[in-house]
């Protein structure tokens, strides 16, 4: 039974260790050994009180006693160094597996000093060319063990892209190498698989890409970035595209130029709900991090914020809801880990960008008060409209002119973001709440298969008279449940 | 029904794509008929006032009635010194079908209902104009050079490429776009030395910009002719001259004057000793002109045009509708003078899909590092000092470097174009800046890295490079830029550059940075353009690189730090031991590349660069393992307690290691395998080896010479 209480917030949030300023580490002052730059760039946890921190200059720093509010008692030991710019860290055993730009290599304490002594390839198999924009990320590890890896696209010199698999997602092979499964990535920054173990990851606003995605990763499927069209011609390619997606048209009708050509699963729409998405972490935590388990928590970079995902089949294929759900963070937020107690693991760097939260870097830990938010836990779509569980009874009063809905896409192209299309204001025709209060239904007159539906709400309340944590969600309805 | 032309243009082009290899540049628009691209790629599938008031002006019809709302009225070119620049016979056939002189000329025709000898009188009369061209190019020509600076200085902005020259972008797939302008024939018209002249100075042949000036050095105006003229040989001197022209008969230049004075050529040309006529008032009556100038058959006296439908109805609807009189948004003369080939305004215009890939410059900026930047509200963006001396191309009004396409520059014209832009985007209600003395230095703080909104992570600053790409020198902004249009840029940049990659630094006019005056946005940004305007010294946090403090410096053992390093590769592992010996090994190629002495690594780039480069080690004494073939696939390292590494490598059969470690001012280097042969090893240059070999072992020791 969740308990709610009007006066104490639902998440806490404790700053393990923030840059003092806004660039600490590059500071004039600060030199090499002069404390931790801590620039989160991948996070697993090694034990019941210690915490593995890649950081982008390229080492791994154990820190133990992680859990501990009083900041004395937080160690941080360097257990790995001189890698190059290392962007995720996963647990293998004994051993971490971390993902450098030109290979994937498995860090071994052989002596159990505490020190990496090993630095052994475990993959590589993609063209590295020196373009800066050219990041890998992973290994994340799906529900049937396979490794995955996605590669950047270079920024600039675009004929880079054309060189091994850039804008590619893939596994790794029993013989080391990179196995190609899927393209049309742009800035695939965030892995992470759901309950079940499909995997799935964010990709960035940029070129080809209007506002932050959340795919489901695969094999055998174009996520519409055609910069990454080169390597089809690779020998290795495991499919080509039975044709290229025809481009400047509306999404929806882009999508059916090409079977191939996939849409995201849930659309996070830009400024409204961030502007580039970065690591997906599920929630699995038997309600020790509220009642929301089972969904996707997706990390934002320049807003310095933690977004919600609701993910639900309809005909076989994730589509869902996102919803704002932690803000004001000290940095970017960039990785989500969740500790053994149940408490989710922020880590953050600014690097290169710029961000609302001003530090340069910051680890930060939030524990669920155990008073659940009045939040809308679960969008789902329904043949004629929605239907909204609430985390706690709806004060039907306010129910009466509490909810507005638009729909709207995105242009297919190759612009560098792009603004939202075609939309229209729809109807709500009927909001009929259930005897309990927490669930809503909303008839709505027009939906649109293919867009996304933004659900506005204004006054709506809760029985003990609390307002939404945040007021607004947007269901990406790509298909319409029969 | 444009669209459909386009259509079978595009089917008549693909075969000379195809099958005529010595077919120089792709020609455009092969249909008849006079050629307007900014008609066609904007006004040719609706019948609008718009589409016909750009006809009205680039046919020159205003020439005659007046009344044209484009900015810089069309002229014709020049026709001095027409006898030593251009053949006599290609004249003539270009005065009786200008369409086989060059397709799509807007040149009407005007000598139909002439005799034969009237049109050879008014040949000559041509001919007698000016004393000819006295210049000989002395340079040695160049045509794969200027192949690439028509590519990418701009020319094919508005003309077609070459079907050899792949652009740099997207497919690489040679496109011609239907709106590019043909050139004529050009061995036929003309002569090497002639083009290289006009190149060099189109405007003192074509005064109305519609050709602009491109600001080009002789070399290179020789470089693009001999590209265009095909000419494959270096000593211009070999090149075909135009061929004399006889001396006119004075009886028969006089009869030809008097033929070109009444049919008013002096309208749209400049011709010496000769007037434009009175203009002629439109009748504003649509099928009056049908029957005139626009009638599908010549009407002797009148200019005949060979007007496709479209082209007629788009003047019919202009001439019968409510005429602009002026150009109130820009969106006449944009399209009349090309501008938006390359620029976006509003929306409108900027390249093509086919001219986009061939667009080049800085690609670490995106987009804005190579394509032109838009003309949205460009009157209220620029000073008016500014502006006028960018149309004009003074010294120093280039600051786009990385900007490979170059803007042409329109001397004759900068003032008029000037004050246009300067009324037609004047914003009276903009919020000003309100700049406060005391917050100077919190304007070198924000534009810097220590508090700021990180400014110089990718602006430049005078000579000062950036600390990530190299976007734009902000220190002079205030000479180009009105302050009340920055303010609003900062706040929302991609309402201005679709597509940049800048950065809202106040989302939404919030600072992101608070604890900086108040975290007061407007104030903030007024910090930063008083220090633009007037601080000394440079933004915070450029790093003093020379102070080393980013060196790493191997003390009581061994330093790994992997890199992209420059003649090594993106898999380098570099290695510094204490005492001042280093190596890099390449793990693409499983092998050690280089070894130095003297410092180890400045780490800087590497960890703190966004855009990290290809770095260098900290010494001159570098040598060079010699390319071998790998022993193995490379498989990582151990390190030992010293932090010495062994690399190890595997080739299928059997594993290999090399470990490295110094003793003495000595690099020792130990190759182990675990069955068969021993691996063939290589050494470098600059040491003694002294080899010594075991069962399974094979130590080389080091020692500088």
């Amino acid at each position: 039974m969740v308990v709610f209480a009007q006066d104490k917030p639902a998440y806490e949030v404790f700053e393990l260790l923030t840059a003092s300023s806004p660039n600490d580490s590059r500071s004039k002052e600060w030199k090499p050994g002069d404390g931790l730059a801590l620039e989160v760039s991948g996070m697993e946890w090694i034990g019941p009180d210690r915490l593995a921190v890649s950081v982008r200059k390229g080492e791994v720093w154990f820190i133990d006693g992680a859990l501990s509010k009083n900041r004395e008692e937080i160690k941080y030991q360097l257990f790995a160094s001189g890698l190059h710019e290392p962007l995720g860290l996963l647990r293998d055993g004994d051993d971490l597996l971390v993902a450098q730009r030109s290979e994937v290599t498995r860090l071994q304490d052989a002596d159990k000093d505490g020190v990496a002594d090993a630095y052994l390839t475990e993959a590589d198999g993609w063209a590295v060319t020196g373009n800066y924009h050219a990041y890998t990320y992973g290994p994340k590890r799906d529900g049937k063990g396979n490794l995955w890896v996605t590669l950047n696209l270079g920024m600039g010199d675009l004929t880079d892209n054309s060189a091994g698999w850039h804008g590619w997602g893939g596994i790794i092979a029993s013989d080391g190498k990179f196995s190609p499964q899927s393209l049309g990535m742009r800035s695939p920054s965030g892995l992470g698989a759901n309950r079940e173990g499909d995997m799935f990851f964010t990709d960035q606003q940029g070129t080809w890409v209007p506002a932050t995605p959340v795919y489901h990763l695969r094999p055998g499927v174009f996520y519409g970035n055609q910069e990454s069209l080169g390597s089809l011609k690779n020998p290795a390619a495991p499919f080509q595209l039975t044709s290229v997606p025809q481009a400047n048209l509306p999404y929806p009708e882009a999508l059916t130029t090409s079977p191939e050509f996939v849409p995201p699963a849930v659309w996070l729409p830009y400024n409204k709900m961030g502007r580039s998405g970065t690591d997906i972490q599920v929630i699995d935590q038997d309600g020790k991090f509220g009642p929301f388990d089972g969904q996707l928590l997706v990390g934002e970079f320049t807003n310095s914020a933690v977004n919600r995902v609701f993910l639900e089949k309809v005909e076989g294929e994730y589509q869902g809801a996102c919803f704002p759900f932690l803000e004001k963070f000290p940095a970017a937020v960039v990785r989500l880990a969740f500790a053994p107690d149940g408490s989710l693991f922020v880590g953050m760097t600014n690097r290169g960008w710029s961000s609302l939260g001003n530090r340069s870097y910051g680890l930060s830990r939030v524990n669920f008060s155990g008073a659940a938010p009045f939040a809308i836990q679960e969008m789902r779509a329904k043949p004629d409209g929605f239907e909204l569980l609430f985390t706690e009874a709806v004060d039907k009063d306010s129910l009466a002119k509490a909810f507005a809905m638009s729909s709207y896409t995105y242009e297919y192209s190759s612009a560098y973001g792009g603004d939202e299309i075609d939309t229209k204001t729809l109807e709500i025709t009927k909001v009929l709440p259930s005897e309990d209060g927490l669930t809503v239904r909303l008839v709505v007159a027009g939906l649109r298969p293919g867009y996304v539906h933004e659900l506005r709400t204004s006054g709506l309340k809760s029985d003990s008279g609390r307002a939404l944590d945040f007021p607004n969600a947007y269901y990406t309805l790509n298909r319409l449940p029969k | 029904m444009k669209g459909d032309r386009f259509n079978s243009v595009w089917s008549r082009i693909q075969p000379c794509l195809v099958l005529v290899s010595g077919c120089l540049a792709l020609s455009g628009t092969v249909a008849a008929g006079p050629h307007v691209a900014g008609y066609e790629r904007f006004h040719a599938d609706a019948l609008t006032v718009e589409g016909g008031a750009v006809l009205f002006s680039e046919l020159g019809c205003a020439s005659c009635h007046g009344g044209s709302a484009v900015v810089v009225p069309r002229q014709g070119p020049h026709l001095v010194d027409l006898a030593s620049r251009v053949d006599r016979e290609w004249v003539r056939e270009f005065l009786k079908d200008p369409e086989t002189g060059r397709e799509g000329s807007t040149m009407p025709q005007m000598v139909h209902g002439l005799a034969a000898e009237e049109v050879d009188a008014v040949v000559t009369f041509l001919g007698s104009l000016g004393k000819g061209i006295k210049y000989r190019p002395e340079r040695h020509a160049n045509a794969e050079r200027g192949s690439a600076l028509y590519h990418e200085k701009g020319c094919i902005a508005c003309h077609a490429p070459t079907p050899d020259f792949h652009p740099p972008h997207g497919d690489g797939k040679v496109v011609a776009s239907p709106l590019a302008i043909p050139h004529p024939d050009l061995k036929k018209k003309t002569s090497l030395e002639a083009l290289t002249l006009f190149l060099a100075a189109p405007s003192a042949y074509r005064p109305d910009g519609r050709m602009p000036h491109f600001p080009l050095d002789n070399q290179e105006a020789l470089d693009i002719a001999s590209h265009l003229m095909d000419f494959q040989a270096s000593d211009p001197r070999e090149a075909a001259t135009v061929k004399q022209w006889p001396t006119g008969d004075p009886e028969k230049i006089a009869i030809g004057k008097e033929i070109v004075s009444r049919l008013n050529c002096a309208s749209c040309h400049t011709i010496p000793g000769m007037k434009a006529a009175e203009l002629v008032a439109l009748s504003g009556d649509a099928a009056t002109a049908m029957s005139h100038c626009l009638s599908e058959a010549p009407v002797a006296g009148l200019p005949h045009y060979r007007l496709d439908e479209g082209q007629r109805a788009s003047l019919a609807v202009f001439l019968k509708g409510e005429r602009p009189v002026a150009d109130k948004d820009g969106k006449l003369t944009l399209a009349a003078m090309n501008c938006y080939a390359c620029h976006d305004r509003d929306g409108i215009g900027g390249p093509t899909v086919e001219t986009n890939p061939y667009f080049i410059g800085d690609e670490g900026i995106g987009d804005s590092g190579r394509l032109a930047p838009p003309l949205t509200g460009i009157g209220h963006k620029l000073r008016r000092d500014w502006m006028e001396d960018v149309f004009a191309g003074a010294e120093g009004s280039r600051v786009r470097p990385y900007v490979k396409t170059q803007m042409p520059v329109y001397p004759a014209h900068a003032a008029v174009l000037t004050e246009w832009l300067d009324r037609i985007d004047a914003k009276p209600d903009a919020i000003p800046l309100t700049e406060r003395k005391e917050d100077l230095e919190a304007g070198r703080k924000l534009l810097g890295i220590h508090g700021g909104v990180n400014c110089i992570t990718c602006h430049n600053w005078g000579e000062k490079k950036s600390l990530g790409i190299a976007a734009l020198d902000m220190s002079s902004l205030d000479e180009r830029l009105r302050p009340e249009w920055f303010r609003s840029y900062l706040i929302n940049p991609a309402e201005y550059r679709a597509g940049t990659l800048m950065p809202p630094l106040w989302p939404g006019g919030q600072s992101m940075v608070p604890d900086v005056l108040g975290g007061d946005t407007d104030r903030q940004i007024a910090a930063i353009w008083s220090f633009i305007r007037e601080g000394e010294g440079l933004p915070e946090g450029f790093p003093d690189r020379s102070s080393g403090i980013y060196e790493l410096v191997p003390a009581d053992r061994a330093v790994i730090q992997r890199t992209f390093l420059e003649g090594v590769g993106t898999k380098a592992i570099l290695v510094g031991f204490p005492g001042g010996i280093s190596l890099a090994y390449d793990g693409d190629k499983a092998r050690p590349a280089l070894i130095w002495r003297g410092g180890f690594f400045d780490a800087y780039q590497t960890w703190y660069s966004r855009h990290a480069p290809f770095e260098k080690p900290l010494s001159e004494e570098v040598y060079g393992f010699p390319e071998s073939a790998a022993a193995g696939a490379f498989r990582g390292y151990r390190v030992d307690e010293a932090g010495n590494p062994t690399f190890l490598l595997r080739d299928g059969k059997r594993d290999l290691s090399e470990s490295f470690s110094v003793a003495d001012g000595r690099l020792i280097r130990v190759v182990r395998w675990t069955e068969g042969e021993a691996p063939a090893i290589v050494h470098p240059a600059g040491v003694a080896v002294e080899a010594t070999a075991g069962e399974g072992i094979l130590t080389s020791i080091y020692t500088w010479k």
